[in-house]
């Protein structure tokens, strides 16, 4: 059967009424459990697979992909609005978006979040549309070497998420490194750091950090900073719309990030978490002004919300062509298929094209319906702020607790948020960034991974990573990176200075 | 306001905490037989969607769907450290209603000393399925079979990578060296790599490592595509399957070894045997149903009831033979 013939079967399960119905309740239930703090797309979808028993699986699946995204869409809301990410492709988009809330733009934060994630998903559904099968070549081409070198890209983000002192960031990352060995080490079977406690033999979750680093210490701070009223406009929401010079901060980094965000979303583990955090400093590098970032920038905002979105759809290449699930999110979307009785792989284009067209189809309707859905409902969204502040923030904590005691229902968890939650505050007193700290909790674990497996696979020859051309301009972007904004600020300082001179004169 | 928070942040922990560890006592007649009084809880130690999840999940829905108990079966994902943070609960409850389902990771785990609970802390009550291993490698890879492998890895074991998705000492590393030890390769020089998130299948195909230690249904798909070739699985004989049963044995390549992924069900340590008489009638019910079978293709599972008496046997079976082998490769604690 050709591709065409394939493409429209999909098309004619997307466009039937079941398929319409079916995207617009995954997407809805999608965005809503993504918008609660604590609640991400792997819990979205684990709720969501009893619902589909008995039912079609083409049906089905365009549900579930719908409450995927729609959850990776959603995500968002908390970060902005709350400082609260719920999943980690949202992190980074807590940097700008909840600065420009803080700010009393939250309406226009929301917006600019929603256009972002549409244009991305968007995108990327054409590119999966077009390259899809394609692209499993791509998917596969990278080992150890490769990912070792793409995490260190990721690494030099951490001089640039410092807003002071680079020493401060550095000391963070280290501690997110050392929080990142906890557990058992997946090498060699041994544990590490675990004390003997078995709630910690596999790891601290992510959750619990991001949750305990950004969201209790900003609890904290505003509890104790109550009476300081200059603490900006809250509650206030500011105008939705966007101006003609906002699309055009916009458009850059929605262009540029759909399509990097989309191919490091087909590598199996790289994901949305690390596109939105390159696409955040990719951004920052080349922006002229950098120094808007981390203050309420909009290209800040729109490059980690374009990225992620994009990533999203760029996961579902390794899982539907070949059955490959490159995170635990896509390892439970493939629960739910292997439920249905559908085995994604190289065939399931040939064996059902309706269930991986369709599902594809699908995703052009639900990207609409869920800015459709979203833009109008920005305004009643963002009045979670007008809630009186005391109120909001039990409202917080409670969600926190939540959250993390989902993930395992373990009690131990939950003191660990407490724990993170007072070391977030006191880095924050002292002015040690968060960011950082999670950056290097996130790939810390998978470069160790892809390093040791390298070595390993190559008897310990240190050349192995080195030895191949991905790796080696892989390399060389990082160095550039790193580089290239030091000569520009001896530049500019070396300019202002000459003005100064030319003032004083 | 300070108060307020910290007041609705406690009350949400206590409340959180005793959901977590309400335990009673149940009803035992007086001829020995028994009958639960509350919904069963099929404990589930890992997360969502792996291969304990999904045996929990199929049998409680069979155990519901067809009626064969009366009350409702639920399944609870009590994820982390290997198995042994579920493990540790069921045994700290010590509720006859909650039971969980276990693999050879029960023997695994504690050997290596990351639990102290084994499997004679727990009762067996009974085995449903078993599934084997499949030792897989890219279509354009040198070896046609095991021998050709095995052979390759007697001159030089650091030429060739075996991934898998556990961690040393575990399945997928345990149930390759099983087999190559009785092949004659020297388990201690064999090169294993851990991959997680699909990345064994993803490093076999592109060249980054050369077998994959995997379940067979792993390989299904691509063996179907043509993209990788199964050079043996851990089975007595053949299994029954349209691609399955293509897989050959290690045993007809001449290498007298098997393994089996085992899956069954377990209570706390101290059950009577009343209560152990009734999930066995109940387990076997399942398993001789046709809802079962149906589960059991889907997956590509072998059928494999054990009873109570036979399991706790085969469990410490299991336990002498795969200690030995731990203990010669230093991995015994």
């Amino acid at each position: 059967m050709g591709a065409m013939e394939g493409l429209m079967q999909g098309v004619q399960v997307a466009f039937s009424w079941q398929g319409i119905l079916f995207v617009l309740i995954g997407v809805i239930a999608g965005t809503l459990i993504g918008m609660m703090p604590g609640l991400g797309p792997i819990s979205a979808i684990a709720i969501m697979i009893p619902i589909t028993y008995g039912m079609d699986p083409s049906v089905a699946l365009v549900m579930m992909a719908g409450v995927y995204y729609g959850a990776v869409f959603g995500g968002s809301t908390s970060s902005i609005l709350l400082n609260a990410p719920g999943i980690s492709g949202t992190v980074a988009s807590s940097f700008d978006g909840y600065p420009m809330a803080q700010r009393g733009e939250a309406g226009k934060a929301l917006a600019i979040a929603a256009i972002s994630s549409f244009v991305g998903g968007t995108v990327s559904v054409v590119l999966l549309m077009l390259f899809a099968p394609a692209l499993s070549q791509v998917a596969v081409s990278f080992g150890p070497p490769q990912y070792f070198a793409l995490m260190f890209l990721g690494l030099t983000a951490i001089a640039s998420l410092s807003d002071g002192s680079t020493i401060k960031a550095l000391i963070t990352a280290t501690i997110g490194f050392m929080a990142a060995t906890i557990g058992i080490d997946t090498q060699t079977g041994t544990t590490r750091f675990t004390f003997g406690n078995p709630n910690l033999l596999e790891g601290i979750d992510f959750l619990v950090i991001a949750l305990g680093l950004f969201a209790l210490a900003e609890i904290c701070f505003l509890i104790l900073k109550r009476k300081d009223t200059s603490l900006g406009s809250q509650g206030d929401i500011g105008s939705l719309k966007l101006s003609k010079a906002d699309f055009k901060e916009m458009r850059g980094p929605m262009t540029r990030q759909s399509f990097l965000g989309f191919i490091l979303g087909v590598l199996p583990g790289a994901g949305a978490t690390i596109a939105s955090f390159i696409g955040y400093i990719s951004e920052k590098r080349i922006a002229k002004k950098p120094k808007e970032f981390g203050k309420g920038s909009i290209k800040g905002l729109a490059a980690p919300e374009t990225a992620n979105n994009a990533a999203t759809s760029g996961a579902f290449v390794p899982l539907l062509s070949l059955g490959i699930p490159g995170s635990g999110t896509t390892a439970v979307m493939l629960g739910a298929f292997l439920v249905l009785g559908i085995q994604p792989g190289p065939l399931l284009m040939a064996d059902r094209p309706d269930v991986f067209w369709g599902i594809i189809a699908s995703m052009y309707i639900g990207n609409i319906f869920l800015l459709v859905l979203n833009l109008p409902l920005i305004p009643y969204i963002a009045k979670i702020l007008k809630i009186a502040r005391p109120m909001l923030i039990s409202l917080v904590a409670i969600f926190s607790l939540i959250g993390v005691y989902a993930i395992s229902f373990s009690t131990f968890d939950l003191y660990l948020l407490l724990i993170f939650g007072v070391l977030g505050y006191l880095m924050r007193l002292f002015s040690f960034p968060a960011a950082p700290f999670i950056l290097a909790f996130i790939l810390g674990g998978m470069m160790e991974q892809s390093l040791r497996q390298s070595l390993t696979a190559s008897n310990g020859d240190i050349m192995a990573l080195i030895s191949d051309p991905v790796s080696i301009s892989l390399y060389i972007v990082s160095i550039l990176s790193f580089v290239v904004p030091l000569i520009r600020n001896r530049k500019n300082n070396q300019h202002q200075q000459e003005e100064q001179n030319s003032d004083a004169s | 306001m300070k108060k307020l928070w910290m007041f609705s942040a406690l009350v949400l922990v206590l409340f959180l905490t005793a959901c977590g560890s309400s335990s009673e006592t149940s009803g035992e007649g007086e001829d020995g037989e028994w009958q639960p009084d509350k919904n069963i809880e099929i404990v589930a130690p890992a997360g969502a969607g792996g291969g304990w999840d999904t045996t929990a999940r199929s049998v409680g829905k069979v155990l519901e769907e067809e009626n064969i108990t009366e009350q409702n079966v639920g399944v609870v994902n009590k994820e982390g450290g290997g198995g042994s943070v579920g493990w540790s609960y069921v045994d700290s409850t010590n509720n006859p209603h909650n039971i969980f389902v276990s693999s050879p990771p029960l023997i695994f785990v504690p050997l290596n000393g990351q639990s102290n609970l084994s499997h004679e802390d727990f009762t067996p009550l009974a085995n449903m399925i078993a599934d084997y291993a499949a030792f897989a490698v890219a279509e354009d890879a040198k070896w046609e079979n095991l021998n050709e492998l095995f052979e390759d890895m007697k001159e030089d074991p650091s030429s060739v990578t075996v991934v898998g998705t556990s961690a040393p000492g575990s399945m997928d590393h345990m149930q390759f060296v099983a087999i190559a030890k009785e092949a004659g390769v020297d388990i201690q020089k064999i090169k294993y790599v851990s991959a997680q998130d699909g990345g064994g299948m993803t490093q076999i195909l592109n060249g980054s490592a050369d077998v994959y230690s995997t379940g067979m249904a792993e390989t299904v798909e691509q063996v179907r595509a043509g993209k990788v070739r199964v050079l043996g699985i851990t089975a007595e004989e053949r299994v029954d399957g349209e691609v399955i049963g293509e897989f050959p044995t290690a045993k007809e390549q001449g290498i007298d070894a098997t393994f089996v992924n085992w899956r069954g069900f377990f209570g706390p340590g101290d059950m009577t045997e009343g209560q152990v008489a009734y999930y066995e009638e109940k387990l076997k019910e399942v398993s001789d149903s046709e809802a079962f079978a149906e589960v059991r293709d889907n997956y590509g599972w072998d059928e494999s009831y054990m009873d109570s008496e036979e399991y706790s046997e085969f469990l410490d079976q299991q336990r002498e033979e795969l200690g030995s082998l731990m203990e010669e490769l230093g991995l015994n604690q």
